[in-house]
């Protein structure tokens, strides 16, 4: 009984460790996004920015596919290898860290990424926070 | 050989190449292992035995981008039921005419089915195979031209997609494997999407030729002897009205899909007709249903095949024929005929980030024939 409040307990404190998603796009980008666009953006449908995704390595991209495009890590991957091996896309540039993808957005105006609400600098403007 | 050797220099040249384009390399792969549950019995390639080569795959593709919008890109596939021999399944050029339109040209996938473009990444599905009731129509290339846009219409996506061109290879005629082409392909196909219902229509005709003379319709008697013999007692007519040459085909396929995340179903609908010949009119569809529960997934697949032989050929002439030539002439059509029934129970485990496990047990009823077969398949897909 005691053992499963105390783990009870460390899953409800272990949620707040779920970081904030920022999508981070260049300060030069009026760009208020919506989440449907996000959306958009992260499955092919639009070109509208230069995206760049965090390697599968990175915990923030699971929990990114999921809050932000809204499927499993696996479903994406399904998703993108329909486009890729068809010829009909290719799949957002995966980089190694959040600060890869921070300086990435930082130097590219075209570009989108995301990172963990907490590492946003100036060098890049907020376009979207996902909780 | 020869092909394989050549498919390497083609590598090699284009992996030893990044001076001058941005060339990526991806593949896709699935091992399969299957057999039949019962001893007399033959489905999707199995037999009693335990075959890991027969649906087993590999495959790479190599696409460089030559900037300015174009790009090229070959897929290269080794099948194990071709003793993975490799050939291009793929390899064309795509120019990107704007952001949501471009235009291939090469040899492309002929989409008939909404799964015909990736019927062979099985990663990118749920089933182990795609349903054979419907996908088992064969010519599955085109050498052609290929014009694809998407566009968000209100709140729905559109995806069209318009392809012209021809087929040149092998067609199977009462399981036999004969030299077949179809010219002058012409086909379109658009999918719609809101949310998570879409839907899809596929339209193509073509002018179908298939070297079927060689078929046997009895010990030393093929379909090309019949003919022969039709057209030496001058009834070239019923020869006409038989064989394949340059004949009108056409086919229709709609389909319906919904994916709300957990719930996936899925069918498909397909009509098949190739005018004056003895190819019988193809009515087959099937319906999946699918649940995932995190990273498994349990489906149940149901098909029907309804193939109507085309007596009106052969029975105006009984009693006006000699039996030695109604007799083959009304064989020949009648094998035509298939009314079958597939059910298929099946699951799918993500248990790896790239690769996925399926096991699919698959029994079908020939009503036609009277027989049952059943599959057992187990297999990883996977991508890279």
């Amino acid at each position: 009984m005691i053992k499963k409040l105390i783990i009870i307990a460390a899953t409800v404190f272990a949620l707040p460790a779920l970081a904030q998603i920022a999508v981070i796009v260049h300060p030069s980008n009026s760009a208020n996004l919506t989440n449907e666009e996000l959306v958009r953006i992260y499955t092919g449908r639009s070109n509208a920015f230069n995206a760049v995704n965090l390697a599968e390595t990175v915990p923030l991209r699971a929990q990114f596919d999921e809050k932000g495009v809204g499927r499993t890590s696996a479903q994406l991957k399904a998703h993108w290898s329909k486009l890729v091996f068809t010829g009909k896309g290719t799949p957002p540039t995966e980089l190694a860290s959040e600060q890869e993808v921070l300086n990435f957005v930082a130097s590219n105006p075209q570009a989108i990424g995301y990172i963990s609400a907490a590492s946003v600098s100036d060098a890049v403007k907020v376009a979207l926070t996902i909780n | 050989m020869k092909k394989t050797a050549v498919a390497l220099a083609i590598l090699t040249a284009s992996v030893a190449a990044p001076v001058w384009a941005d060339v990526t390399i991806n593949g896709f792969a699935s091992i399969k292992a299957g057999m039949t549950t019962g001893s007399d019995e033959s489905l999707y390639g199995y037999d009693k035995d335990i075959d890991f080569k027969n649906e087993s795959l590999f495959a790479l593709q190599i696409k460089s981008d030559l900037g300015e919008k174009l790009s090229i890109t070959g897929q290269l596939v080794g099948r194990g039921s071709k003793d993975f021999d490799v050939g291009f399944e793929w390899a064309f050029l795509t120019y990107q005419l704007a952001d949501n339109m471009h235009i291939n040209a090469g040899r492309l996938r002929t989409p008939f089915f909404k799964f015909s473009d990736f019927k062979d990444v099985g990663y990118a599905y749920d089933w182990l195979r795609v349903p054979q009731g419907v996908y088992g129509l064969g010519f599955d290339n085109i050498e052609g031209i290929s014009f694809y846009r998407t566009a968000q219409l209100g709140s729905v996506e559109s995806t069209l997609q318009v392809v012209a061109g021809g087929y040149d290879g092998k067609a199977t005629i009462s399981g036999v494997e004969v030299d077949a082409e179809i010219k002058n392909i012409l086909g379109l196909s658009w999918e719609l999407t809101q949310g998570n219902l879409s839907g899809r229509a596929a339209y193509l005709v073509g002018k179908m030729t298939a070297a079927a003379e060689q078929v046997s319709l009895a010990p030393n008697f093929t379909i090309g002897n019949l003919f022969t013999t039709l057209n030496s007692i001058g009834r070239n007519d019923i020869v006409k009205s038989v064989d394949i040459q340059r004949e009108d085909g056409s086919f229709l396929g709609l389909g319906l899909a919904y994916d709300d995340g957990d719930w996936i179903l899925v069918s498909e609908y397909t009509k098949v007709k190739v005018k004056d010949t003895f190819i019988a009119d193809q009515n087959n569809y099937y319906v999946s249903v699918g649940k995932r529960f995190n990273s498994f997934t349990p489906y149940l697949s149901y098909e029907v095949e309804d193939n109507n032989s085309r007596d009106q050929i052969y029975l105006p002439y009984q009693g006006v024929l000699p039996p030695q030539l109604l007799v083959p002439l009304q064989g020949l059509v009648r094998t035509q005929e298939r009314d079958a029934k597939t059910w298929n129970l099946g699951l799918r485990y993500d248990f790896h980030p790239a690769a996925a496990f399926k096991a699919q047990y698959s029994s079908e009823k020939n009503d036609t024939t009277g027989q049952r077969a059943g599959v057992v398949a187990v297999g990883v897909d996977l991508v890279f």
